[in-house]
């Protein structure tokens, strides 16, 4: 790998912090473990593991309620898991966070079970207030600036989704998981 | 001694502290013992307040106090580990443990079994974990906390019930927000 070629998740990252988010809380994902390499790395933002995404939803909203920009790194799978959260804490009190995540199920998975929830996720997010944008390719990150614009602007909470072809990744093994 | 006088005795020693309430009850008792700005009522997602309070103590430096409760807290167990982990100087968590869910008809809680909340946060690699079990331990153990570095989760072992005539809480959730966030801002 060239030195002066960004990866695609040094080109995620820098497009994120040039908006001003500074708080982030990450669950593990194999493809955004570049962007969580440069989170630990970054002695500019506050950040933390989350055990899980619920608990992240209400650490961001603190944080947003101090007046910090918060994101969450995550898997779309784990959306399953705070729809509740999205809908009475984040929805309700107007919490604009910002949702990078993965796609597993889209395509390239070779694990079955991960495709449900791969196809489900999109209607899933829209269906509780969140506004998404599928980000197929870094020459697309534009669409990362409109939705951090409009859920800054809107104070509502907006997703981006990085299927495989983003990361570069067009066979997704088993290994990976 | 219930929730309400608990929940009382610890608003006695709360100056300019943010306060973070959990669902239902808890936070309408909490409105009518002493309503402020520096309060943020939690109305929906029963589980989180400890999460709010560890994301606002992450983030100024203003002490923060949490109410939870033993029901919604066993909702959210990963919290004790990522307050371990992150140890925040300014975070206070109070679980109020009257060993049921009071605002949902008082069915018994996992804490009226086996469940020890207290050696799950220390397990967690919280070092302050104090258990009160008398109502006039609250204010010195308080007053204790809140002139230490924390993090500190103080367990507040109650009776189930509630006073009659505690109602809803009459603003929106954005006036709460609006009025907590500025206070915030100082």
């Amino acid at each position: 790998m060239s030195t002066t070629t960004p990866t695609p998740s040094e080109l995620l990252y820098r497009k994120v912090r040039a908006h001003g988010i500074d708080f982030f809380v990450s669950v593990p994902c194999s493809l955004l473990g570049g962007v969580i390499n440069l989170l630990e790395a970054d002695r500019d933002v506050v950040y933390t593991p989350v055990t899980r995404e619920e608990e992240g939803m209400g650490i961001l909203t603190g944080a947003y309620l101090a007046g910090r920009r918060p994101a969450i790194v995550m898997q779309n799978s784990g959306y399953g898991t705070i729809v509740n959260a999205i809908c009475s804490l984040v929805g309700y009190y107007r919490i604009p966070t910002v949702m990078l995540v993965s796609h597993r199920g889209s395509e390239g998975e070779k694990i079955e079970a991960q495709v449900p929830m791969g196809e489900a996720v999109q209607a899933v997010m829209e269906a509780s207030g969140v506004r998404c944008a599928t980000v197929p390719h870094p020459d697309q990150l534009g669409r990362v600036d409109e939705g951090i614009e409009w859920a800054l602007a809107e104070e509502r909470p907006v997703a981006f989704l990085f299927p495989f072809s983003y990361w570069k990744v067009a066979d997704y093994t088993p290994e990976h998981r | 001694m219930r929730r309400f006088e608990a929940t009382k005795k610890v608003m006695e020693t709360i100056g300019d502290e943010l306060v973070v309430c959990n669902i239902g009850h808890p936070s309408q008792e909490l409105f009518q013992i002493r309503d402020r700005p520096e309060n943020f009522y939690m109305l929906g997602s029963m589980g989180l307040a400890s999460s709010i309070g560890l994301g606002l103590a992450m983030s100024q430096p203003r002490k923060v106090v949490v109410f939870d409760g033993d029901g919604s807290v066993t909702m959210n167990l990963g919290t004790f580990a990522t307050i371990g982990r992150v140890a925040p100087a300014n975070l206070v968590l109070v679980v109020i443990d009257n060993e049921a869910y009071g605002s949902t008809g008082f069915q018994t809680s996992f804490t009226a079994g086996k469940l020890d909340l207290a050696g799950v946060a220390r397990a967690a690699g919280i070092e302050s974990v104090t258990v009160v079990d008398a109502e006039d331990e609250i204010v010195p153990t308080m007053r204790r906390v809140l002139g230490e570095h924390g993090p500190h989760v103080v367990l507040v072992k109650c009776a189930a019930g509630m006073p009659d005539g505690v109602g809803v809480i009459p603003i929106d959730g954005l006036a709460i927000r609006d009025r907590f966030m500025a206070t915030v801002r100082g």
